[in-house]
This record gives structure tokens, sequence and C-alpha cells, in this order.
């Protein structure tokens, strides 16, 4: 009974101060669930990369590519590719005896900001976990084959959010995403079949023939010289006509021109094959190598320092939110020292006046971490498609990472802190003789 | 030898520094005994210490020195704890006013005491209504203090003290802001139990105490003891 009534009483306090309570437990709550989106987007960020490293542990791009925009370019589908190499090489490249297979992969257009890349057959077999829809039409296995060439594959959460089902036709924009110049061209591809989830950048891409994006070029680069040509003097000379035409191709350099592909991704015999042929591919002049696993592991080692400041951030916001609940506490109990020093007179011991002071303060605390912990991951649940779409990941809302982890232990641990030391006070102030004094 | 239940006051000294730092003696070696259902008039101006007086005689205020000894102990050098347990199972206190607990309903507030000290009996609800209904408050059993007004607080307060059976009420003021009938039924009820040998601890200005001969009067304006 005793300590039904400390609990009453602690409740009782409480919803006398809504506003003060709410917005104690609500700014504890908001730290929480951004501790828990940090977590949640960095954990999903890194269990796409890794996926995606496994699977074409050498990447080989055009000379001057970087290790992470050849990364970025082929896997995530996030950078410019840095330029282009003619297709033969990816032949010269498979008849490595070191290497197991290749895939030549076209960056160029996009649609409605999803990347459009140019792929061979062999690539959608190699990525692909089954389809979700095909035209019964196309042969699962050699899908560009034949007349196949405006053919796309798309991604499972791309089709689930434009809607995109076999046989629905659609423009690509000629430039690729995130260009400003980009604009619609009249080359129309045809769903030909929609991929079953990945859980990897795939889901958020379209996939069409390496012919296409030729194709693509040949028909977009005759219309910009077409559209040069009118705004030009008919008498330019015609290294100048060629200056231009080079200019443009320099400023769409990530275009893959016609016989042109943007990178090869390589599947090696031995990972010791994976460091020699990125020592060589690197360092022939012509082309950048990167070994895929190594990159994104250091990319990850980034993404960590970032997640750790921004949950130390978070720590530091959750310790001003506890020294300000504590204030908060430490004026309501001021305001209530008359009812404290009543339940003395009748006989109410210090250690159950302290003890409410205690869970007062504590229940502020565990109720701002339940709510900020499961709400933000509930929002995280809630907000799932949008931030899978536009950060092309597949986001975990239920994995705690370690920074929400130890944020929980440090509230804690600064919640039963600041609760004591709110309880000793109490626990050594006469009450009865301040009250006499005031 | 004093009987059990006898407080017996000695050479009790209660001093408070004022804001100068200047001391100030509220009283000084105060002796007396007080029997078992004997009544204690604390008389004097406001701020003479009349509360102060009360505070260390429950044990809620230490004295600078001397003792106040009940049933042969001596309340000043006991541990907290015990001092609460004390307070809980002998004193039973009335105010003027913030008689009242809000956080509990008016019927928690009559039987609270003794639910903290533990020591609630096993029918606490029939016998805590029987108490509300002596002063006409069983109607308003289960409504919070912030509900009713000073005199209903002040009658739920009397209600707690029947409830508990205290050996002292210290009754500070207990009609100072109420009506005629509150009044009187505070009276009464104060008498009715120092009659079943409730000792009385009594500071009023209130002239329907008048009548009321105390076996000991203390003036703490001059220091009288009569």
């Amino acid at each position: 009974m005793k300590y039904v009534f400390i609990l009453k009483a602690v409740f009782h306090s409480i919803s006398h101060r809504k506003f003060s309570v709410f917005t104690s437990i609500f700014a504890i709550s908001a730290a929480f669930a951004f501790l828990a989106a940090i977590g949640c987007v960095s954990f999903g960020l890194a269990a796409t990369a890794v996926n995606s490293s496994l699977a074409f542990p050498l990447i080989v791009g055009p000379a001057g590519a970087s290790d992470t925009t050849l990364v970025m370019s082929t896997l995530f589908n996030t950078d410019k590719p840095a330029g282009t190499l003619d297709y033969e090489f990816a032949g010269k490249l498979a008849s490595d005896e070191r290497v197991a297979a290749v895939f030549s992969v076209a960056r160029s257009d996009s649609y409605q900001g999803v990347p459009i890349t140019g792929v061979e057959s062999a690539y959608i077999n190699e990525i692909s976990k089954g389809f979700w829809d095909i035209d019964p039409m196309i042969d699962a296995k050699d899908i560009f084959g034949g007349k196949n060439s405006d053919c796309a594959v798309i991604g499972a959460k791309a089709a689930m959010r434009y809607d995109m089902s076999v046989w629905d036709t659609f423009f690509g924009s000629h430039g690729t995403v995130g260009d400003e110049d980009a604009h619609v061209h009249d080359f129309k591809y045809k769903v030909c079949a929609i991929l079953k989830p990945l859980n990897g950048p795939e889901d958020f891409a379209i996939f069409t023939s390496l012919k296409s994006v030729w194709e693509i070029h040949r028909h977009g680069h005759h219309q910009h010289h077409h559209e040069d040509a009118e705004d030009e003097e008919h008498d330019h000379e015609h290294h100048e006509a060629e200056h231009e035409e080079h200019e443009h191709h320099h400023e769409h350099g990530e275009e893959s021109a016609d016989g042109k592909i943007t990178a090869v991704l390589v599947k090696t015999k031995n990972p010791v094959f994976t460091a020699a042929l990125e020592r060589e591919y690197s360092e022939n002049g012509f082309t950048s190598a990167t070994d895929t696993g190594r990159t994104v592991r250091k990319l990850m080692s980034y993404m960590n320092k970032a997640e750790e400041a921004a949950g130390f951030f978070s720590y530091g916001t959750l310790f001003l939110v506890m020294i300000l609940v504590f204030v908060t506490i430490l004026t309501s109990i001021n305001e209530r020292k008359r009812e404290m020093a009543l339940m003395r007179t009748l006989g109410i011991g210090r250690f159950p006046i302290s003890l409410m002071i205690f869970l007062e303060l504590f229940i502020i605390s565990i109720a701002g971490i339940v709510i900020g912990t499961f709400g933000g991951h509930l929002l995280l649940a809630f907000c799932k498609p949008a931030i899978d779409f536009e950060l092309g990941i597949n986001l975990e809302p239920f994995f705690f990472t370690e920074v929400e982890i130890r944020g929980i232990i440090l509230t804690l641990a600064a919640g039963i802190f600041l609760s004591t030391a709110a309880m000793i006070k109490i626990y050594r102030t006469n009450l009865v003789e301040e009250i006499a004094r005031e | 030898m004093a009987g059990s239940d006898t407080v017996s006051v000695k050479n009790l000294t209660k001093s408070f520094f004022d804001p100068n730092g200047k001391k100030a003696i509220i009283f000084e070696n105060v002796t007396f005994n007080l029997p078992a259902g004997a009544v204690l008039r604390l008389s004097g101006a406001s701020g003479s210490g009349k509360t102060t007086f009360m505070n260390v005689l429950s044990a809620l205020t230490k004295p600078d020195s001397g003792s106040v000894f009940f049933g042969g102990t001596d309340v000043a050098r006991l541990k907290e704890g015990e001092k609460d347990r004390f307070r809980a199972e002998n004193i039973g206190y009335i105010f003027q006013t913030f008689n009242l607990l809000s956080p509990f309903s008016v019927i928690e507030n009559v039987y609270a005491p003794l639910a903290f000290a533990g020591r609630l009996p096993q029918d606490f609800k029939e016998k805590a209504l029987i108490s509300l209904q002596k002063v006409g408050m069983e109607s308003f059993a289960a409504q919070k203090p912030y509900h009713l007004s000073v005199g209903q607080k002040q009658r739920v307060a009397i209600a707690r003290v029947l409830f508990a059976d205290p050996k002292i009420i210290l009754a500070d003021e207990p009609t100072a802001s109420l009506d005629k009938n509150s009044s009187e039924l505070v009276k009464n009820t104060l008498l009715e139990l120092n009659k079943k040998g409730t000792t009385l601890v009594l500071t009023s200005h209130d002239p329907i105490f008048d009548d009321i001969r105390p076996d000991i009067d203390f003036n703490l304006e001059t220091g009288a003891l009569s």
C-alpha cells in the first residue's frame, strides 16, 4: 500500500505539470529518435555496401577515375562516371586467365531520378534472384538478346514507386541523374521484366541493353549537333565544329558514346588475382581499377566516423536535455515544498518523499527513452519507402546500433545519477524548518 | 515518575538566527509535565514561536537544548525513521490551512499517514468512511482536495485525526479560516477526543476556544507558564 501511495503521488505530480513533463519527454524522445535514425540509416548503407562489394571484387574504369567514383558510379549509381572505355576492352579483360567473368556497364539516361544503366543479359543473370514479372515472350536467360534492345528490366522498388508493369513504356531523360540540363528524349523503353528485390541499389535502378544506350547516344548526339548547328554560323570551319562537339562531349563525360562503356565489373578467380589486376589496371595509364571490398571498407570507416560524430552530438543534446529536466524537477520541488513538509508532519518519512522525487525524474527519463526509441523506429518504418528510395539503401527500421544502445545506457545512467542527486537533496533538507523560516 | 503517555518537557530551548545573523531566542529553559488527556494552550502574538514549539514537541524541529519525553523516550534524540514512526503513531496535526495532500482523494487523505507508516488496520476503508461520516464528509470520499472548500478541507483533516486516533493532537489555529458551523464542529470534535484521553496542544486566537480551561497555558511572547 505504501508504494502504491508513492506511485500515486508521483503520477499525480507528473500529470499536474503536463507542459514541462511533455517538453522534457519530447526533448529526450527527439534525441533518441535522432539516434535511432543515425543507427538505422548507417546500418542500411553498410549492409547495402557490403552486399554489393561481395558481388564484384574488381571494378575497372577509365583513367583518372578515383576509387570512390568507380564504386559509387557503378555499384551505387550515385556518382557520375569519370569517362568511357571502349567496349572491346571488356573482351580483352575477359580473356585474362585470372578473370572469371566481366560485366560491361554503360551509364546513360535516367527516368524520374532512377538511373538507367546499359548492361548485357549476363549481368542481369548474375544479379537476379528471379523476376516478379517477365514478358512471356522473352527468354529470361537472354533478356536483351535478339531484337530486345529496347527492353528495360526494372528494379523491384523503382517498379513499385512508379507503378511500372511489364509492357509499360516510358521515355528516359537524356543525361544521368542530377544533370540540370537533362531532357526527355524520344527513345521509348519497353518494360520486359521486373526484378525481385535484391536488397541493394539495384532495386532502385533500371537496366537496359548496351545497344539501346549507344543508340540513344547516337540519336541524342545527332539532335544536339543539329541544335548546335542552328545556333552557329554556317561558315564555321570544320575543326571549330569538331571542337564544339568535343566540348559538348566533355560536358556529358558520363555518357556512353557509340561502342563505349563507363566501367567493367570483374569477377576474379582468386582474391590474390584481384590485387594483382587492380595494380596492373591502375598503372597502365589508360584505365583505373579498384578493389571493391577495400574501397567500400574505406567508405564505411568514414561513414562510421560520421555516425560516431553524429552520435556524440546526440549525446551532448541528451546531456543538456537531462540537465533541463533536472532543473525543472528542482523547480517543481520548490513549488511543492509545503506539501512535502505536510507529509513530514503526518509522519511520512524522508525516504518515501525522496523516493517520489527519484521516481518522478526516473519515469520521465524512461518515458523519453522508450517513446523516443520505439517512436523513432516506428517513424523510420513508416518513412522506409521514401528513405530507401532517396538514399538508395535498404533501411532496417528495427535495427538497434551500438550508438543507440550506448545512448540508452548513458541516458539511464544520467537519469539515475540526477534522480539520486535530487533525492539526496530532498533527503538532506529539513522541509519543515525551511517552511518555518519562510 | 510521569505516566507512559505524559509529555515531559525539560529545559527546552530554541533559537533562530535572523537574516542579520543575530540570535533570536524563541523559548528558553521551558519545563513542564503534560499528563495524558490534558490541554496545553500556546498563546502569544503571531511570530512569537507557537508553531515552532509544536514542531519541537513533534520532533520535526530539533531544540537547541533540553528534552521532550514521551512514554519515557526523548523524542528529540530519536533517529529520523523513528521520529517519522513516532509522529505517524502518536501525533495528529491540524493546521490553519493546507492540511490535505493534493495527489490523494479525500478518503486516501484520511488513511495516508498510516498507509505510509505501514500500519493500516484490516478494515481501513470502512473506518475511514466512518471518520468522514462523523464530520459530514462521507459523500466527498472519492473527490480530490481541490474540489473542496476551506471548511470542508478542515473537516477532512479532523476525520484524519479521528481515524488515526493519536495520543496527542497539535491544533495550530484550526478554526482561523472557518465559518461558525465548521468552527463548532472542529472544536466539539477536539473536545470529544480530549475527553477520551487525547492530549490537546492548541494555539488559537478564535474566541470560540475561550471557554476551554487549559491545564497549562504557555505564553511564548512572555515566556510565562501558568
